[in-house]
């Protein structure tokens, strides 16, 4: 049996194509203005590559933020639940999952794959990979090596603005005050995993935890979180990949659901 | 927007919902008739202003209690931005009909005096900047519900707002009168009762999105108008065929959805969510508790007002005890808390009701919302996420 699991986030496109419980392969792509098309032009080239033909597909699932205007998905869960299975699927053990995306960040908690409790960030970037993208933006470093930068830091800046545009206009001080640059990524990176764990720990989350989503590539978050958390991160191989890995893997394949 | 979703897609649209619609503006028109025979209209904005004194006082009210976005700009023009959506908007109705004889809300016309409540800090200082615009009364309520005194305290308090309604009609006011009050607002009790008993059928035969456009009509009507409306609408729900399929069951609680305001109850079904409670101002607390007929009927109004588990009371054990008991009484398989945004009452009080719920393995998701369309988006993606879960 063959699925395709499609993730339209608000920032990037996930697809990931699996025959039965294997992973067939996956492509990741930012999202252009229309979903639809970015997640045809991918699903098309993923099936390429695979050597797969469309009609071979049995289903077509999709989630994340875009999921209703995939018109050609058979049928839609959302990324809470997808993240879920697709963390389950990878690392059965976790019971709690960190998910910072280009728009949202949440916490969902898990027992066995089902998702029991969950929360969101609401309205606002803080927390998010876009507050980072801005960030890195006005330090000039381009966003793949702001945490890299930031583990050099030996005396991260302090940040204490949340907001976006606030924020901006305090690294924009920190560096007319002469502040070295690691020393402010490790300062914004350091304010972004304080957002995130005062949300992990309202959900209780201690042990067995994953963390996923676009911003889960970034080094130095990962090592802030684990730090405040006082655990290490299960990380999947490729972080970005989890909704719609969870998205294809079919109910029917995974007796429990 | 979520007008035209609205209701059970695959029943027929319920006839005894016109009946609501028709009566509403036969009532603004009654009301006009009233006025001008020099019946006093109060107008009021909150649950614990008992009815039954100003029937009994010769005197007819509205309500003023705001649930549309639009006057909320004309409301920031004076009060803070981080209040809740209701109070900006009642008052932004207020101050765009007297200032400027809009119609944004067709009853400040109608009223001659705002009778107001002390309860949440917002509203008590807003109700401060009334007197500019309109004749405002503000009755006291204790804040501690459960000590001894505060029986004997909002006794005194009912008796003088008696005395100043008969002081503005020049009515007085005849226990039997307020007696007879009393029967015929237990009577719209006991029908919602009824109504909100035929929801715990599985599937219920009536949406919650339909209940809460009649509820927000209970306090426009006259309480002929909607009794008689509750009853057409129990008579045609009782036989009314449930839906075919039916998605989790779902209680709503938390803050009021004044008129205007459906937005969450709306998503919820729309979503999939079958609501089949709301413990909130405009479902449960407006009727829960009947008044004791067979006591004195001051001592009975004062002790049924003060049960009203609202969250400016505390401590509010009675609320926290109400959602569970609902929540079990009504199977539902799940809570959506409601907190209109920046009602700090009602947000904190979540982390005592989400405690009580988890014990009895209940879910619960929180959504805070104002009266804007810019969330729905992101609160649909919760809902759904939500509603997957208890499925």
């Amino acid at each position: 049996m063959i699925t395709a699991g499609i993730d339209a986030g608000a920032a990037t496109t996930k697809v990931v194509l699996m025959r039965d419980r294997e992973i067939v392969g996956f492509r990741i792509s930012g999202t252009a203005f229309d979903f639809l098309t970015t997640a045809e032009k991918i699903y098309n080239e993923l099936l390429l590559v695979s050597h797969i033909n469309k009609g071979d597909v049995d289903t077509v699932y999709a989630t994340g933020y875009g999921r209703n205007s995939i018109s050609f998905a058979d049928k839609r869960i959302s990324e809470i639940t997808a993240h879920a299975r697709g963390v389950y699927f990878l690392f059965p053990e976790v019971k709690g999952i960190i998910d910072v995306g280009g728009q949202d960040s949440k916490i969902i908690v898990v027992e066995d794959g089902c998702v029991t409790d969950f929360l969101m960030n609401d309205k606002c970037a803080a927390g998010t990979g876009k507050f980072l993208e801005y960030m890195a933006k006005a330090l000039e470093v381009p966003i793949d090596e702001l945490g890299n930068l930031a583990l050099l830091s030996s005396y991260p800046a302090g940040i204490t603005s949340m907001c976006t545009v606030f924020a901006e206009s305090e690294v924009i001080s920190l560096r007319a005050r002469g502040i070295a640059k690691a020393d402010i990524a490790a300062g914004l990176i350091a304010s972004v995993a304080r957002r995130i764990v005062v949300m992990a720990k309202r959900m209780a989350l201690t042990d067995q935890i994953a963390f996923v989503g676009g911003v889960a590539k970034n080094a130095g978050i990962k090592v802030a979180l684990e730090k405040e958390l006082g655990v290490t991160l299960f990380v999947p191989f490729e972080p970005q990949i989890t909704g719609a890995l969870g998205a294809a893997i079919s109910p029917a394949l995974i007796s429990r659901y | 927007m979520y007008d035209i979703i609205i209701g059970n897609m695959m029943q027929s649209p319920l006839k005894s919902l016109d009946y609501f619609q028709k009566s509403y503006d036969i009532r603004v028109g009654q009301l006009q008739e009233e006025k001008a025979k020099g019946t006093k209209i109060v107008g009021t904005f909150c649950l614990f202003v008992p009815d039954e004194i100003i029937f009994a006082a010769g005197a007819d009210r509205i309500v003023l209690c705001g649930g549309k976005t639009d006057t909320i700009a004309r409301a920031e023009q004076s009060l803070p931005r981080n209040i809740c959506p209701l109070i900006k908007s009642s008052f932004g109705a207020i101050v765009d009909a007297c200032r400027n004889g809009s119609l944004s809300c067709p009853h400040v016309h109608l009223v001659d005096v705002v009778v107001a409540e002390a309860t949440c800090d917002g509203k008590k200082k807003m109700y401060e900047l009334l007197p500019e615009y309109l004749p405002t009364y503000v009755l006291d309520l204790p804040q501690k519900p459960c000590s001894p005194e505060a029986i004997t305290y909002f006794l005194s308090e009912l008796r003088k707002f008696g005395k100043y309604l008969e002081d503005l009609t020049g009515n007085t006011i005849r226990e039997k009168e307020l007696k007879k009050q009393i029967s015929s607002s237990n009577e719209t009790r006991r029908l919602l009762h009824r109504l909100f008993d035929l929801r715990r059928r599985n599937p219920p035969p009536v949406t919650g999105s339909e209940v809460l456009r009649v509820m927000q009509k209970q306090f426009f009507l006259s309480p002929d108008q909607f009794r008689e409306g509750v009853r057409q609408l129990c008579d045609e729900v009782e036989h009314r065929s449930p839906p075919s399929g039916s998605g989790p069951r779902i209680m709503i609680s938390g803050c009021p959805m004044s008129a205007g305001n459906t937005k969450i109850s709306d998503l919820v079904e729309q979503k999939g969510g079958v609501i089949v409670v709301e413990e909130s101002c405009t479902g449960t607390r407006s009727f829960w508790e009947l008044v004791d007929e067979n006591k004195e009927p001051w001592t009975a109004l004062a002790e049924r007002y003060l049960a009203i588990p609202c969250a400016c009371m505390t401590p509010n054990d009675q609320r926290i005890s109400r959602v569970v008991d609902l929540a079990q009484r009504y199977h539902v398989d799940g809570v959506v808390y409601y907190t209109l945004s920046f009602c700090h009452g009602y947000n904190i009080e979540r982390l005592l009701v989400q405690k009580a719920l988890k014990k009895e393995k209940i879910p619960l998701i929180a959504i805070e919302s104002d009266y804007g369309d810019s969330d729905v988006e992101q609160i649909g993606v919760r809902i759904d996420a939500f509603l997957e879960m208890v499925s």
